[in-house]
């Protein structure tokens, strides 16, 4: 297991959140991508950590601010999705379309 | 009181009566009147007292004003022959004239403003003529311009007196930017701006040591210029018979003893300077012969009276600088004063004969009764024959000055010319004198405009007042009140000095510092005498014996005469000359400025909001596209930085 290794796998995870941001039209399904591509990121922080610096520490300690900082994200986007869902009674993405110029 | 204080109260009277009429009495137009009547009567005694007790020597009274490097600027007044005598001439006049409007102004709308002006105007000349030093001199000088140009725009609803009022305040400032550069030379010549500091340098024999000639040929030259504006010398003669778009009154005080006397007036006041010019003396003995004649031509054809008049103004300013330029300060400074007093005269009696009448035409009001108005028709023919100089009238003794100045070789041809031009003077005076006084219903003269055409109210050009003239003629008949007292009284004033200002020549010559007054014998009169005769006679040849078809001889010879009507062409030439270039410039300044600049400047704000509006429909509000964009760019970011870092580190 070499730090290329990692790095793909995490490209792989972040290319499949980018996806999910991209191309689903359910609001969860988005939020779901964003966390994908939080995590990828994560991955990345915790490999170079292990194969390049030689305090295994701070790379951890960022990943913990991260994980806690994406709980936060997901619950105000969770509340702001289920506002939409109240107001409007659908989630679909493709239908918010008032920040149009 | 002493004379300083004296001086500096006549001076300052029209100012604070100016003031006090403007800013407070200006809804309470009698007690405006009588505010601005009364200063002139302060303002008059003050002169007359000064003249009267004031001695030879000449004396200043002057306060520091404010010092630049060595040069120390003084404000104050100058007591000598020149300024009392012009003094009293300007506050007597002023007062006749702000009596006389009493009346004539007495229904107008804006009667106050009137007063308050003509005090200013008063205040202005006064200052000019009392001025202790150049700049002082320079200031009044334009605010005499000023003044004029309100007083004839006074009726200011009116195009044309609007356009006149331009017209006068733009071809006179033609001439004071030269009498300002001229100023400046002098000043720099001289290293002083006190008048009689550089009277005294130029004044003694041959040139002053440290001023070479051809500066001051220069001076001369450029407060000639100045001259010629001011008093309306060809060629920028042509305000002065429009400015009669002016009240009466005005006309009356612009013509005699303000304005016009100014420029005449400084020639008097530097005629050291210009004495010391030989050049330049040839050049102002030939434009103001040429002026003359010239105004004599167009005054033979006028029917107006108030232009006919305007016409003699310009006329007898030439010949007052024809003394003066040919040597004899006495000679034009003397027909200054008389012509003052009769070209006053002339004018107020014209302005009773149209407020009465009701029309410019000088045919029309003959043919209307213009002999019954008693008074005035007394006044006009005392003030026709001074300024035909018909001896022993004012003019007559000035006049005849002016051609005895003229003895030198050289100056015959001038000489002749200027008989002529006399001759004319008297030609026309009486032809006017006779067409009023002597009308002939079954003559061929064609009146242009009927008698009482102004008492109906629809516009005529020399009486925008229309409701002025027509409430007056209205609420006291037609002939018969024509002349109240306060209307009466001044001409006949003005009638008296015309009679004997001229038997005071010697006074004033010795007042002015005039060793030796030239006393002509009777032989040396006679061509002055018989030029004066002829022209009256041939006058009543054409226009004044019974039967006489009042044409004039100038009708054998129908393209003369329109080409005098038409005053030679010179206002059209003029026109075309300066004014329409001067439009098509101010057009292309306007194109320039609307299509160029201000088109360009909305080019820039319609562009932004173009290109704002096109890229606000991007703005779609999808979300996954805008977050694809960001990829995108980040991604191409990220490709381009990589690049180059590696690319530097290779």
């Amino acid at each position: 297991m070499t730090l290329q290794t990692w790095l793909l796998f995490a490209l792989v995870i972040f290319s499949i959140g980018l996806y999910a941001v991209l191309a689903r039209r359910n609001l969860i399904a988005i939020l779901i991508g964003i966390e994908l591509m939080l995590n990828a990121a994560n991955i990345n922080f915790l490999a170079f950590n292990h194969f390049v610096t030689s305090d295994p520490a701070v790379g951890q300690i960022i990943v913990l601010f991260v994980i806690g900082l994406a709980a936060a994200e997901v619950s105000i986007a969770l509340s702001i999705v289920l506002a939409v869902y109240r107001q409007r009674k659908a989630i679909d993405v493709q239908d918010l379309d008032e920040l149009r110029g | 009181m002493t004379e300083g204080l004296t001086a500096m109260l006549g001076v300052t009277a029209p100012l604070i009566g100016f003031a006090l009429a403007l800013i407070f009495f200006r809804k309470k137009h009698d007690v405006a009147a009588a505010v601005s009547v009364f200063s002139g009567l302060i303002s008059f005694f003050c002169m007359t007292g000064l003249l009267l007790t004031h001695g030879s020597e000449a004396t200043t009274h002057v306060a520091r004003w404010f010092t630049i490097g060595d040069v120390e600027l003084t404000f104050g007044i100058l007591l000598d022959g020149k300024t009392l005598i012009m003094g009293a001439v300007v506050a007597l006049v002023t007062s006749c004239i702000q009596i006389y409007s009493l009346s004539y102004m007495a229904h107008d709308a804006s009667k106050a403003r009137f007063f308050a002006f003509l005090a200013f105007f008063e205040w202005s000349m006064l200052s000019l003529v009392y001025a202790a030093n150049l700049l002082q001199l320079f200031i009044f000088w334009e605010l005499v311009g000023l003044a004029s140009f309100f007083l004839i725009g006074f009726w200011y609803e009116k195009p044309s007196a609007v356009r006149a009022a331009k017209k006068a305040f733009m071809m006179t400032r033609i001439g004071d930017v030269g009498l300002f550069i001229g100023l400046v030379l002098l000043f720099m010549a001289t290293g002083s701006l006190d008048v009689l500091g550089i009277n005294a340098t130029f004044d003694a024999a041959g040139l002053p040591a440290t001023i070479d000639k051809d500066r001051v040929e220069w001076i001369a030259m450029l407060l000639f210029i100045g001259v010629i504006g001011k008093s309306a010398q060809f060629p920028l003669h042509t305000w002065l018979p429009d400015a009669m778009e002016g009240p009466t009154p005005v006309s009356a005080l612009l013509h005699s003893a303000t304005m016009v006397a100014a420029g005449v007036f400084l020639v008097t006041r530097f005629h050291g300077v210009f004495l010391d010019a030989e050049t330049t003396r040839v050049w102002m003995l030939a434009i103001a012969t040429f002026t003359a004649l010239l105004a004599s031509t167009m005054a033979m054809v006028a029917k107006d009276m108030k232009r006919v008049l305007a016409f003699s103004s310009i006329s007898q300013l030439g010949f007052m600088l024809i003394g003066l330029a040919a040597g004899s300060l006495f000679a034009g400074y003397f027909h200054l004063i008389t012509h003052a007093f009769f070209k006053a005269l002339l004018f107020l009696c014209a302005g009773s004969f149209i407020h009465a009448l009701g029309t410019n035409d000088m045919i029309a009001m003959g043919r209307a009764g213009a002999r019954k108005l008693r008074i005035t028709s007394i006044g006009l023919v005392v003030g026709g024959a001074a300024l035909a100089g018909i001896p022993p009238l004012a003019g007559f003794f000035s006049k005849e000055q002016i051609l005895g100045a003229m003895h030198e070789g050289w100056q015959t041809g001038f000489k002749i010319a200027a008989m002529g031009a006399a001759f004319l003077t008297a030609y026309y005076t009486f032809r006017m004198v006779f067409l009023l006084l002597r009308p002939d219903a079954n003559s061929r003269a064609v009146a242009d405009e009927p008698a009482g055409a102004q008492h109906g109210g629809h516009g005529h050009d020399a009486h925008g007042a229309h409701a002025t003239d027509a409430h007056d003629a209205d609420a006291h008949g037609h002939d018969a009140h024509g002349e109240p007292l306060v209307i009466r009284a001044p001409i006949a004033v003005l009638a008296f000095f015309a009679l004997i200002a001229g038997f005071f020549g010697d006074s004033i010559g010795h007042a002015i510092g005039i060793e030796h007054i030239h006393h002509p014998s009777f032989g040396e009169m006679l061509p002055a005498i018989g030029i004066a005769l002829l022209g009256v006679a041939l006058a009543w040849f054409d226009y004044g014996r019974s039967g006489a078809k009042q044409v004039g001889f100038l009708a054998l010879v129908p393209p003369l005469e329109t080409f005098f009507a038409k005053r030679w062409y010179l206002d059209e030439l003029y026109h075309y000359l300066f004014v329409t270039p001067a439009i098509w410039i101010a057009r292309l300044c306007f194109g320039a400025e609307t299509r160029g600049f201000d088109k360009s400047a909305d080019a820039v704000g319609t562009g932004v909001i173009a290109a704002g509006g096109s890229v606000a429909r991007s703005h779609n509000g999808r979300l996954q596209l805008y977050v694809a964009l960001a990829v995108l760019l980040i991604a191409g970011l990220t490709l381009w930085v990589g690049f180059e870092v590696s690319g530097g580190a290779r």
